[in-house]
């Protein structure tokens, strides 16, 4: 059975052509949101395995929405993207809880596979 | 004052004081001793007063402590009435008897300005003089002449007699009303003690300590008349002690005026003192010794701004008048040069002020230059401040920007053509080259984004073709129509052509942005070696020169020496004008 699959992103552009090159990768792409505060509610709802994240979101950041679905074990497994380089933002991806981050013009559904393997 | 009525003046007190002398010896035996003795102190405190007064008021004209000094010495020689010795003299007497404290009272009140600055001074005054001769002659009328020292006097003085029940409740009234006006007048002096400051303390000291004792006295005589039955003793020393505190008072006076003298020599320490290379904020110290006025401020005027500051540079209020603060202002050939913010009793010796000013003059002019120096340095250092803030905010609004746009774009380009390679082999050859086309859209919108970008940070056609080449490209690709009335045909330096286009973008952002403007012109012509740039817009005006915006365009205007005006009264659109210094 594939993966299912949130995707989180302000940019209508980006979140159309993430859902058709994914789809293409092999997830199944449950539901989209547009600001952090939409993500959190779409991902108790939809219970993606994959949620895709984009870090800057016009409410509250990746890293906070990562935190609040993790809050507790059962959360999906998150991943960050962003246009902007994984050494822009330092430690923080890492501490805050999320599977790992792929730069946006390196989003592919293997890349994101590779996350999911890693563990479990 | 005028000599001659000084001289009038002063004859009629020695006339005054003659005449009672004269009357004193023709009554030689038979009068009251200590009457006397009391007439011949009297005759010094109307000599005292008129003395001190004269001099007071030569020294301070525009006050009016000094006639009033004299008002209350020629209206002590009134007493010699008394000694006439008929009871028309007596009733003459005692019709004015009470003028003397009536005018004492009055001085009392007003002193040191010389006149009524409260209410209730005036109120005081008032009553003060309205139960003179008008309480007098209802004594005279009602009360029987024993009663009011005659003894040898008539039943009916002035023709009316037998009214004793009534007199004895005129004469308790009165007494009431005297006692009241002198609780009133106490009351006056030590609320205006408390609430003075140190300079106006020093100047009211004389009076203000003198005059409590005064008041005290007549208190306690007057208490003591209704609690003694023959209080003659206690009541010729009260009035003797009394009476000559009166004729030591203005001496005391004078004391103060030449310590007022010996304040110039202050001056003369002041000179001294500036003699020596002052370390910067002691000149003012130095002023506040020499005129006693810890509170006092030195203000500098600088011309460019039209405006007042302190030695460090920063804007000074000058004080409205009327206040507790006055002020004032040292002018060279007319222009200011200098205020000094001082306590307004400084005002009474402006004489003073303007010594101690002008032995400071070189001093202040220097340091004037000083805080002209300090307060461009505090401007510069203010605008180099914005300038790097300003420099910062535009990196900033560039990153986010290309992040924004056309990184986003390449993104997507980047997904687009992701797509297209994954379709190689699975979809129709019309699906790939639909793919393969908003990659090519996305592509051609990223390239039009970054040249905007790059036209924002620098416009390549400012450098290649000059300032007027540049506003017409402005104009066209302007969102409100631009009408370019006048540019240079020639080239002009780099940094004149970039601020006078700076300008232009600016003020056409404004327009557009928060004008709401429908139409803007925009004109830039060479005149007297500057560079005039007007952008005038038909918005809604009131644009504030002191908002992030015009101040920035300022900063940058004034790098290059230029001048930034801005004309935008509420509801008649805005006109920027600049003017640049274009010889290089």
């Amino acid at each position: 059975m594939r993966p299912t699959l949130l995707i989180v992103d302000d940019h209508p552009g980006f979140r159309s052509l993430a859902r058709k090159l994914l789809a293409a990768g092999g997830f199944e792409v449950v539901g989209e949101a547009a600001d952090g505060h939409a993500a959190i509610t779409a991902a108790r709802q939809l219970r993606p395995d994959v949620v895709l994240l984009d870090i800057q979101l016009p409410d509250i950041d990746g890293f906070e929405v990562t935190a609040r679905l993790r809050d507790g074990e059962a959360g999906p497994a998150v991943v960050l993207t962003s246009t902007r380089d994984r050494a822009d933002y330092g430690p923080r991806v890492d501490q805050c809880g999320a599977r790992g981050f792929i730069s946006k013009a390196e989003l592919s559904g293997a890349a994101v596979h590779a996350f999911l393997g890693a563990t479990g | 004052m005028n000599p001659r009525l000084r001289l009038a003046l002063a004859l009629a007190a020695l006339a005054g004081g003659l005449v009672n002398l004269a009357l004193l010896l023709r009554t030689g035996h038979g009068r009251p001793e200590p009457l006397a003795f009391l007439l011949l102190v009297i005759v010094g405190v109307s000599w005292s007063f008129v003395g001190a007064g004269l001099v007071a008021w030569s020294r301070r004209p525009a006050n009016r402590t000094g006639a009033l000094m004299v008002a209350v010495g020629l209206a002590f020689s009134l007493n010699g009435l008394r000694l006439v010795g008929t009871p028309l003299g007596f009733a003459l007497w005692f019709l004015v008897a009470t003028l003397p404290a009536a005018v004492l009272a009055h001085l009392i009140a007003v002193f040191p300005d010389g006149r009524a600055t409260t209410r209730l001074q005036r109120v005081f005054i008032a009553v003060n003089y309205a139960t003179t001769v008008p309480l007098a002659l209802v004594q005279l009328l009602l009360v029987e002449p024993a009663r009011l020292g005659c003894g040898g006097c008539p039943d009916g003085l002035l023709g009316i007699g037998g009214r004793r029940p009534y007199g004895e409740a005129v004469l308790a009234v009165s007494g009431l009303i005297e006692v009241g006006l002198a609780v009133l007048l106490l009351w006056i002096l030590v609320t205006r003690w408390r609430r003075a400051s140190g300079p106006r303390r020093r100047s009211l000291a004389p009076v203000a300590l003198v005059g409590m004792v005064l008041l005290v006295l007549y208190l306690i005589q007057e208490a003591l008349l209704v609690v003694v039955s023959r209080p003659a003793p206690f009541d010729v020393g009260f009035d003797l002690a009394i009476l000559t505190l009166l004729m030591l008072w203005p001496l005391g006076f004078l004391a103060g005026l030449a310590r007022a003298r010996l304040d110039r020599s202050a001056v003369g320490d002041l000179a001294v003192e500036l003699g020596e290379p002052l370390p910067p904020g002691r000149l003012e110290q130095a002023l506040a010794r020499a005129l006693h006025d810890p509170t006092l401020q030195l203000a500098y005027w600088l011309p460019d701004r039209h405006a007042f500051v302190d030695a460090a540079g920063r804007p000074v209020e000058l004080p409205t008048a009327g206040g507790d603060r006055a002020v004032t202002v040292l002018r060279h050939d007319g222009d200011p040069v200098a205020a000094l913010l001082h306590d307004a009793a400084l005002e009474d010796d402006p004489a003073l002020v303007r010594a101690v000013a002008a032995t400071a003059r070189m001093t202040i002019e220097n340091e004037r230059l000083q805080a002209e120096v300090r307060a461009q340095l505090e401007e510069v250092r203010a605008s180099r401040a914005r300038i790097v803030e300003f420099g910062d905010a535009e990196r900033r609004r560039v990153e986010r920007n290309l992040h924004d746009g056309a990184q986003q774009r390449l993104v997507n380009l980047s997904l687009a053509l992701g797509i297209a390679r994954s379709q190689v082999g699975t979809a129709s050859e019309e699906e790939i080259a639909l793919a393969l086309d908003e990659a090519a859209a996305e592509l051609r919108h990223t390239l039009a984004e970054l040249r905007e970008l790059a036209r924002g940070i620098h416009p390549v056609i400012l450098s290649e073709a000059g300032l007027g080449p540049a506003l017409a490209s402005l104009a066209e690709r302007s969102p409100i129509p631009v009408t370019v009335t006048a540019a240079p045909p020639d080239r002009l330096p780099p940094r004149v052509e970039e601020t006078a286009y700076y300008v232009a973008c600016e003020a056409l952002a404004n327009a557009a942005k928060h004008a709401h403007a429908t139409a803007v012109t925009i004109n830039a012509r060479q005149h007297d070696g500057r560079l005039l740039v007007e952008v005038g817009d038909d918005g809604v005006g009131g644009a504030d020169p002191n908002g992030s915006g015009l101040r920035g365009l300022a900063d940058r205007v004034a790098a290059v020496d230029g001048h930034l005006h801005t004309d935008s009264p509420a509801g008649q659109g805005t006109r920027i004008t600049a003017e640049l210094p274009c010889e290089s």
